[in-house]
């Protein structure tokens, strides 16, 4: 079920989006700081899925406030001219790098897991013809 | 059970619409930075708009200063120009004693008033007026006039019916006709024009003998008006040597 909606729910806002007029270049910049943190929020959210600690109001508030306190931190870098959305992106990418390591190995465990119970089963119905 | 299922529902709900926003946000992403390029200067950002201007005044500063450079090189030639005159200053020198040898300038010098008027038994013609200028010119005068009518090369004497004579009818012909008493200024050097008149069997005694009334003064300051208009050759061009 959550699977679908997330589908559902990216195919219709990429056809809302299509439909939708393009922001100016100037504000771009901010979109795209805002669409990182929110790619960084939902690797968090998969990786605490896994960890079985994943709470709603966290992973909304972190989705939505962490893009709103990125696009202010943008404009505040932009008025002080300094580029803060730099530090911005270093901090969301290293994160959604760590979080994507620990999916990566949290899977790559999963399936090694998996590929030792067939041996496992094999071996056990071997021994039982035998 | 039912709690759970509640919880499902709102599990989804917000995720469906975090996916939402974040495709929504990706796509409008996306095409601002495909359709940048194309769109071109509409959704330029400010700061290179700023950039831009920044480039251009510079460049509109550098181009002022060549101009004004270009206007200093202009002003130096000009004063190189006139440094270098003297070829300039004779040529002008030389169009204006040209000027003065035609006839087309007003000449002052010492010179000779010879009048000649009409008698109840004699009139003054054309060939005495004629034979007189040829004497002055004879004599050296630099410049000749007759009632203020200045003789150029291209004075012509006419007489109608020994009445009436005209000077420079190609001038003017209703103020080129004259009449007695005729003053015939010449300017030269006073004693060679009053002796080439006043020499025996000369100018006078031939007007006397004839019964002609002519008389001269000698003045150290005639004024000889220029030539009319500036004369303009229709038909006669420079011939290059």
């Amino acid at each position: 079920m959550v699977y679908i909606a997330i589908i559902i729910g990216c195919l219709v806002g990429a056809l809302v989006g299509l439909n939708a007029p393009i922001v100016s270049y100037t504000y771009s910049n901010y979109l795209a700081i805002a669409i990182i943190a929110a790619l960084d929020s939902v690797f968090g959210g998969v990786v605490a899925t896994i960890k079985k600690n994943f709470d709603l109001k966290i992973f909304l508030t972190g989705f939505f406030g962490n893009a709103i306190l990125s696009i202010l931190l943008a404009i505040l870098g932009e008025k002080l001219n300094v580029d803060i959305y730099l530090a911005a992106i270093i901090v969301f990418v290293g994160r959604m790098f760590t979080n994507l390591a620990i999916i990566r190995r949290y899977y790559l465990e999963k399936w090694t897991n998996m590929v030792e119970k067939r041996k496992n089963k094999k071996e056990d119905k071997k021994e039982t013809k035998e | 059970m039912n709690k759970k299922k509640k919880v499902n529902i709102g599990l989804i709900v917000s995720i469906a619409i975090t996916s939402f926003v974040l495709g929504l946000t990706m796509v409008i992403q996306f095409k601002t930075v495909t359709e940048t390029d194309i769109t071109g200067m509409e959704v330029m950002s400010e700061a290179s708009l700023r950039k831009s201007y920044d480039k251009y005044k510079e460049e509109y500063d550098y181009y002022t200063q060549e101009i004004d450079k270009t206007a200093q090189r202009i002003e130096e030639f000009q004063n190189e120009i006139n440094e270098n005159n003297d070829i300039s200053e004779l040529l002008s020198r030389e169009v204006s004693e040209a000027k003065t040898i035609a006839g087309y300038t007003d000449v002052t010098g010492q010179g000779i008033e010879v009048t000649l008027k009409d008698t109840d038994n004699k009139q003054i013609t054309v060939e005495d007026i004629l034979s007189l200028i040829d004497e002055l010119k004879l004599a050296g005068a630099e410049a000749i006039s007759i009632n203020n009518q200045r003789i150029v090369a291209l004075t012509d004497f006419s007489s109608v019916n020994y009445k009436f004579i005209y000077v420079n009818t190609a001038n003017d012909l209703i103020t080129s006709r004259i009449s007695s008493p005729y003053v015939i200024k010449a300017i030269g050097n006073q004693k060679y024009l009053e002796s080439s008149i006043n020499i025996k069997y000369g100018f006078l005694d031939n007007m006397k003998n004839s019964g002609k009334d002519a008389s001269y003064i000698l003045n150290d300051n005639v004024m000889i008006p220029k030539y009319g208009d500036m004369t303009e050759y229709k038909y006669a061009s420079e011939i290059d040597e």
